[in-house]
């Protein structure tokens, strides 16, 4: 008899403990089960056309994250599959790219450039889909709230302190001309830089960059005779790189007084400007230099996949929209059903809106609405081709 | 319906509007592309005029029509019989003026564009009402004197001015009809996307829709009504790798259709053809030892 109570009470304690452990992997993790054999997350992408080197980076860094995910068991034991859709630059093929996508995804990356993001988002609006529109600024996002995640807190609260930081290092400094060229968000990101350097005494002058000028001669000749005391380049890499040159041709030495703002952190501005560019300043939302595990990780097969190369500014934002959908995917009882669309779509919409200390492969950073609130710019010299860290500013409140 | 179906149809209905407006004055051997100016400036009237007043959509359509027509009025009186390069370079000059008008336009969204355009209910329908309309437009000038008297400038220049048509007023006339029709394209095409960009209107679009034209042909309006929608489904049809390469496809296509066959793949004279064989039945004559029965 009393054995047999023995052996009863091991089977209930037994049974006790599977419950709890049970119930507590219950509270842990929402338990729904997973319809789906792979999580497709589709990724409207510029693989061809003007652009379609830097949508090349963008791709694969999405993938890497998904393959890393995939390494380690996927999500709820499901893989993730990153399905490249071309937008080729066409607000057309965008806009039809999305209708592919628009009634049976949970949450989609891109779409990539901006002429596809004003093309295909409002498609997105009307049904109620999440898209990680990482590549571009705050004031594209912000116009598709809620169904957009914005990547920095605005230009005009990002840039400022980054300018002024620079102006600051270079004190004297009072009159400053900007070249701009007009594309997209980059006469408001222009305003931000000038923005910045009023709030510490520092006058802009503006010289537009014509977006099909070959010769820069004329237009540095322009700035130079308003008697500057620093530039900033707020044009594309090439042209950057080409401006500096000029400016070095007429006689403008000190590199230091020259800024470079982050859209133009791409590999043109390195290959033509070389060994001219030493003592630039430019801004960049990735330090290159960073010396953590997954970073380096992330560096070094970059470099090995392009030939070389270090990975530019916008190189990782898809990387980091991967991590995040998956965090999202993992702490919401999203199944993939599509019968649950509406709703799961909605949950995991709501979780990156406000998602927690994120850890991107670089900074780690919380959302509130959809805006993050803690994430900064940094400040880098270029010294031999490469960029070193020189500071790191916080955006303005 | 499939937001794919809805919106190849839609893109598809905006881009015959354009092709049209291409082809009424190439009848006349000129290369307007002062088209895509028209379409551009009528879709941000009528996305502003649908936001920021809340015009009621029949009301941004027709002005809309009219704002193409009168940005092509003003410069066909210069144009009007002018060689298709001057009309080229025109057409090219004032899409640049009026991008960077738009671009440093702050009300219009400048570089970063327009949003929020409200959405029209039925637009599709909408869309092939004016699609017909225009249709029937276009056919009645095809047959009538105009049209006849546009083949035959096409064909010589000298030689329908001595037999008495006005080239110049051909043109101009051609060239409104254009506008408007590019006019009422372009307002379609606001409601259709719900926001704009200065970069929807580039050289790209001219070279597609000079593409869809003339693979089509360009002696009929009817060789657009095929290109168009195999041009616009070639890449929901073709896998996403070969999809890719579709500037490629297009470019090879127009090169072939040109080499091999210069009218496009619909000519007029081929309508002309299948049109006899439908109006007629060739009577059945045997002849026996040369001797009609």
């Amino acid at each position: 008899m009393r054995k047999l109570c023995k052996s009863l009470g091991s089977v209930l304690l037994a049974i006790a403990l599977m419950m709890c452990v049970g119930g507590s992997g219950a509270l842990g993790a929402p338990s729904s089960k997973v319809v789906v054999d792979q999580w497709e997350i589709p990724f409207l992408n510029c693989l061809t056309g003007p652009i379609a080197s830097i949508g090349e980076y963008m791709a694969w860094s999405a993938h890497r994250a998904a393959d890393e995910i995939n390494q380690k068991g996927g999500v709820k034991g499901k893989p993730i599959k990153i399905v490249d859709l071309d937008t080729g630059v066409s607000p057309e093929k965008a806009i039809e790219q999305m209708a592919k996508i628009v009634n049976k995804s949970l949450v989609a990356l891109g779409p990539v450039p901006e002429a596809c993001i004003m093309a295909a988002m409002p498609l997105a609006v009307k049904n109620g889909l999440l898209c990680m529109i990482a590549s571009t600024t705050y004031e594209y996002q912000s116009q598709f709230f809620p169904y957009a995640v914005a990547w920095d807190s605005g230009s005009d609260k990002t840039l400022p302190p980054v300018l002024a930081g620079w102006a600051q290092r270079n004190p004297g400094m009072k009159r400053v001309v900007q070249f701009v060229e007009r594309w997209a968000c980059w006469p408001g990101m222009a305003d931000a830089h000038a923005a910045g350097l009023a709030s510490v005494g520092v006058k802009t002058v503006e010289i537009e960059v014509p977006t099909d000028a070959v010769t820069f001669g004329p237009l540095v000749v322009r700035a130079l005779a308003q008697k500057p005391d620093g530039f900033v380049l707020t044009c594309t890499s090439e042209k950057a790189a080409k401006i500096i040159i000029e400016l070095e041709k007429y006689g403008w030495t000190d590199k230091s007084k020259i800024i470079v703002f982050s859209s133009a952190d791409d590999m043109p501005l390195y290959t033509t400007g070389r060994e001219k560019l030493n003592g630039v300043y430019i801004y960049s939302y990735l330090d290159s230099q960073m010396e953590t595990e997954r970073w380096v990780s992330f560096k070094e097969a970059y470099k090995r996949a392009h030939g070389g190369m270090e990975p530019v500014s916008l190189s990782t934002v898809y990387y980091d929209c991967v991590y995040m959908i998956k965090e999202a995917l993992e702490n919401t009882p999203v199944t993939g059903d599509p019968k649950k669309l509406k709703e799961e779509r909605t949950m995991i919409r709501e979780y990156i809106r406000n998602i927690q200390n994120f850890e991107g492969v670089q900074l780690t950073w919380s959302m509130k609405d959809g805006v993050p609130t803690d994430k900064g710019t940094f400040l880098f010299i270029i010294k031999d081709g490469a960029k070193q860290y020189v500071d790191y500013f916080k955006p303005w409140k | 319906m499939s937001p794919v179906i809805y919106y190849f149809l839609s893109f598809t209905a905006i881009n015959i509007l354009m092709c049209w407006a291409f082809y009424l004055p190439y009848r006349v051997g000129q290369l307007h592309h002062l088209v895509v100016s028209c379409m551009m400036a009528s879709a941000y009237f009528s996305g502003y005029a649908a936001r920021q007043w809340s015009w009621p959509f029949a009301l941004t359509l027709l002005v809309g029509t009219a704002i193409g027509m009168l940005i092509c009025l003003l410069p066909s009186f210069a144009i009007g019989d002018a060689p298709c390069f001057t009309v080229v370079i025109v057409g090219l000059t004032v899409l640049f003026i009026m991008k960077t008008a738009i671009e440093n336009t702050r009300a219009l969204g400048g570089t970063l564009g327009f949003f929020g355009i409200p959405q029209v209910n039925n637009l599709l329908l909408l869309a092939y009402l004016c699609l017909a309309v225009a249709g029937l437009l276009i056919y009645r000038i095809d047959n009538s004197r105009l049209g006849r008297a546009a083949s035959m400038v096409f064909v010589d220049r000298d030689a329908a001015s001595a037999l008495g048509v006005d080239v110049k007023r051909l043109g101009m006339l051609f060239q409104i009809i254009a506008g408007g029709l590019a006019g009422l394209a372009g307002s379609l095409y606001a409601f259709l996307i719900g926001s704009l960009f200065p970069e929807f209107f580039n050289l790209g679009v001219i070279g597609t829709l000079m593409c869809m034209l003339f693979a089509g042909g360009h002696s009929t309006m009817w060789g657009v009504v095929i290109s168009v929608p195999v041009f616009e489904g070639l890449h929901l049809i073709l896998p996403t790798a070969v999809a890719s390469w579709l500037q490629v496809i297009y470019a090879v296509t127009l090169i072939v259709v040109i080499l091999v066959l210069p009218g496009g793949l619909i000519t007029k004279k081929m309508l002309v053809k299948v049109g006899e064989r439908f109006r007629a039945r060739p009577q059945t004559v045997s002849i026996k030892g040369g001797i009609k029965e």
